[in-house]
């Protein structure tokens, strides 16, 4: 297995510790997110590639640590107010850890086309409106 | 025409009158111009080629196909800061808000007088302003289609006695997609990819997409030619070379890519200015949470602005994000962020510009001319001034009705109230607490100048040291704007334009001249040598 290979395993168990299924939202999809983070990475710099990995094994280190478990096997409430201490941490080095992976794991899940439009971004009508009404110079 | 490298079957090596590196703001004009004056242009870009069909209202493909490096692009210094850049056709053009202002009087009185720029002249400038808003359809944003969030801070701010108004815009038929930052879906921004870049090519003018300049040839001082080598955008292998052979070359691959390449090529460097001088009109931002439906992103996202305390340096303009876009802005995670993402719709939005004047930042060559290192170092007063903008942009929510303001400030996050308010302005911030910082406008990186010494390039674009290389984007602005730049870019490059035509035209006069003066010669050596054999008697000489 690749070092990416085993850094988007991890990730994929990830998603459902950072986004939260919240009532009246669509499900989230660990298989989506991963594959957007794939190719958001991808296209990025390799530093802000490493930094992403150096967050995903310092965030298990701090869980371990800090909870005597996995961050991958933490129950959802515990996984909720394990990134709530993280966030609200006086040390910006740990609130940190968050916030960089939550960068391509809730913009993939807010680029979704039905969790947009559940927001009230109708992207379907906007396209074929868009689609109808090409401007010429 | 627009050539994709897949369709090339090998190598490329070609001449033309000018090789242009970069199709944006500054790069797209001077294609233009010097196409329709009859010249041979190519121009290299290193990102691909997009048209309205593929603008897809996700703001998170958009990010990683139009944007250099998926927009992770950042400074290092304290605070970190976000300073996306387009790399497509059309630069960054392709992806900003359509803003276009004019130069304020006091900045150009500036670079006549700190700079030495007094043959840039104000009613000149205003030739170029005038010519370049026409073409572009520029007017002021629509109120029918400026969005509710923009208006709802706009009428607030009026009514706090903050005087403001309609952003003039480069857009013809705007719909208010308020995806602007995505690739405008409709045409309807005249952004360079739908307004320049097509005149160019209906002029003649060759754009080779997916293919990064890497060497600046120079030969006895002047510039020849570029090369440049080709990527397979699906594999992001580097495949096919070009070279270009030029009499010009003009670089125009922005603030920060721009002195790369000069520092990798090991051109230009004896001032000692290239990569320094950068500013970049470090940006804050507000979302608030009203008690009813904004609609955001619907509408234009930067439709108005408050100019009260321009003279201060703090501008406040619009700005609406889709939903990825304001979920990466969030300070929480898991049930936090979801429950505050699910209120979307009723969540507003504003940005500040700070026109920087104490901070401080450069360009340095990194490992690849790719990759350079960005620095920059927010100073004291412009981190105070940035609070200041925060500060007014929450006055301004909560006199809209906002129930909560989230900032980016560590330990003010989430404010509720005037109470909070004072306790920020009361707070001696530290740089490190304030995150998510963004910046749109590098600029300064290879300044304009009148010295050599102290400058990069002349009042021409020219370069001091280099003949015949021009450089013609954001990095030749010598200060901090104060306000968006692209018009200024167009300008500055629409004027090079002028300068480089009429090197173009000497050049061929001289080579006019000289054919005319060589074909003289032989006549005249023919005729002597008839002369000769006329008067030696030999052959033809009957
Ligand atoms: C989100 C956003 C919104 C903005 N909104 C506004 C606005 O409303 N109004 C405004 O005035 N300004 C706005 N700006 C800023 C404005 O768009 C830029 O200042 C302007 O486009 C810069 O022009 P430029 O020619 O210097 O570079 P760019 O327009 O960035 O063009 C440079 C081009 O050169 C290419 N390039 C670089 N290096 C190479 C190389 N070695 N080989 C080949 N190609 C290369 C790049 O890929 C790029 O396409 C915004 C910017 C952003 C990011
Ligand atoms: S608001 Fe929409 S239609 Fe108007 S310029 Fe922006 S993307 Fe295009």
């Amino acid at each position: 297995m690749t070092m990416r290979e085993y850094f988007m395993r991890r990730l994929h168990r990830l998603v459902p510790v950072l986004i939260e299924q919240v009532e009246g939202m669509p499900p989230v999809d660990p298989d989506q997110v991963t594959a957007f983070a794939r190719e958001f990475l991808q296209a990025g710099t390799p530093a802000f590639r490493l930094l992403f990995y150096a967050m995903m094994l310092a965030l298990q280190a701090l869980c371990l640590l800090t909870r005597g478990r996995s961050v991958y096997s933490l129950p959802p409430e515990d996984g909720d107010a394990f990134v709530r201490y993280l966030y609200s941490s006086r040390i910006a080095a740990l609130g940190a850890i968050p916030t960089v992976l939550g960068i391509p794991i809730f913009m993939a899940h807010y680029n979704r086309d039905d969790v947009q439009v559940r927001l009230g971004f109708d992207v379907h009508g906007m396209r074929g409106e868009a689609a109808a009404r090409e401007v010429k110079r | 025409m627009i050539v994709k490298p897949e369709s090339l079957p090998g190598d490329v090596r070609r001449e033309a009158d000018v090789v242009i590196i970069g199709s944006g703001a500054g790069g797209g004009p001077v294609a233009k111009e010097l196409a329709e004056s009859g010249h041979s242009v190519v121009v290299i870009e290193e990102g691909e080629h997009f048209s309205r069909q593929d603008f897809d209202f996700r703001a998170g493909d958009a990010l990683t196909r139009l944007y250099r490096d998926a927009g992770q692009t950042v400074t290092l210094g304290l605070p970190v800061i976000v300073v996306p850049q387009g790399k497509t056709v059309g630069g960054t053009t392709t992806v900003n808000s359509g803003t276009c202002l004019r130069i304020p009087r006091h900045v150009l009185k500036r670079w006549h007088l700190e700079h030495g720029l007094k043959d840039i002249s104000e009613d000149e400038l205003n030739l170029l302003y005038a010519a370049l808003e026409e073409y572009l359809f520029v007017k002021r944003a629509d109120p029918e289609v400026a969005g509710v969030n923009n208006l709802l801070f706009l009428e607030h701010a009026g009514r706090l006695g903050y005087g403001g108004g309609f952003l003039p815009r480069n857009a013809k038929d705007c719909e208010g997609f308020g995806v602007c930052a995505y690739g405008c879906p409709s045409g309807a921004k005249q952004s360079v990819n739908v307004s320049f870049i097509p005149d160019a090519v209906a002029a003649g003018a060759d754009v080779y997409t997916g293919c990064r300049a890497e060497r600046i040839l120079v030969r006895g001082g002047r510039a020849v030619g570029v090369c440049g080598r080709f990527t397979d955008p699906r594999t992001g292998k580097r495949t096919r070379r070009l070279e270009v052979r030029a009499s010009v070359v003009v670089l125009a691959g922005g603030a920060v890519q721009t002195p790369s390449l000069l520092m990798h090529n090991r051109i230009c460097l004896s001032s000692g200015q290239v990569g320094k001088n950068l500013s970049i009109h470090p940006c804050g931002a507000t979302l608030a949470l009203m008690p009813e439906v904004v609609g955001n992103p619907k509408g234009i996202p930067q439709s108005t602005y408050v100019d009260e305390f321009a003279p201060e340096g703090i501008m406040l303009e619009g700005v609406t994000v889709p939903p990825a876009v304001m979920a990466i802005t969030l300070p929480w995670g898991g049930r936090r962020h979801a429950e505050t993402m699910r209120d979307y719709p009723f969540i507003a939005s504003y940005g500040s510009m700070i026109s920087e004047h104490d901070s401080a930042g450069k360009v340095v060559a990194g490992p690849s001319a790719r990759q350079p290192l960005t620095f920059y170092w927010l100073g004291r007063e412009d981190l105070d001034r940035l609070k200041r903008s925060i500060l007014l942009m929450a006055e301004i929510w909560f006199a809209a009705g906002a129930r909560r303001v989230y900032t980016p400030i560590d330990g003010f996050k989430e404010l509720s109230g005037i109470r909070d308010l004072k306790r920020l302005s009361r707070a001696r911030l530290k740089r490190a607490s304030i995150y998510g910082l963004s910046a749109y406008h590098p600029m300064g990186t290879c300044r304009m100048g009148s010295d050599p010494h102290t400058s990069v390039v002349k009042s021409t674009c020219e370069t001091w040291e280099v003949e015949n290389l021009f450089i013609c984007d954001a990095s030749v602005l010598p200060t901090s704007l104060g306000v968006n730049p692209q018009l200024t870019i167009m300008a500055m490059a629409a004027r090079a334009a002028g300068f480089i035509d009429e090197k173009l035209e000497s050049a061929s006069l001289r080579e006019e001249t000289a054919g005319r003066l060589e074909r003289m010669r032989a006549r005249l050596r023919s005729e002597k040598e008839s002369v000769a054999r006329r008067l030696s008697g030999g052959p033809g000489s009957g």
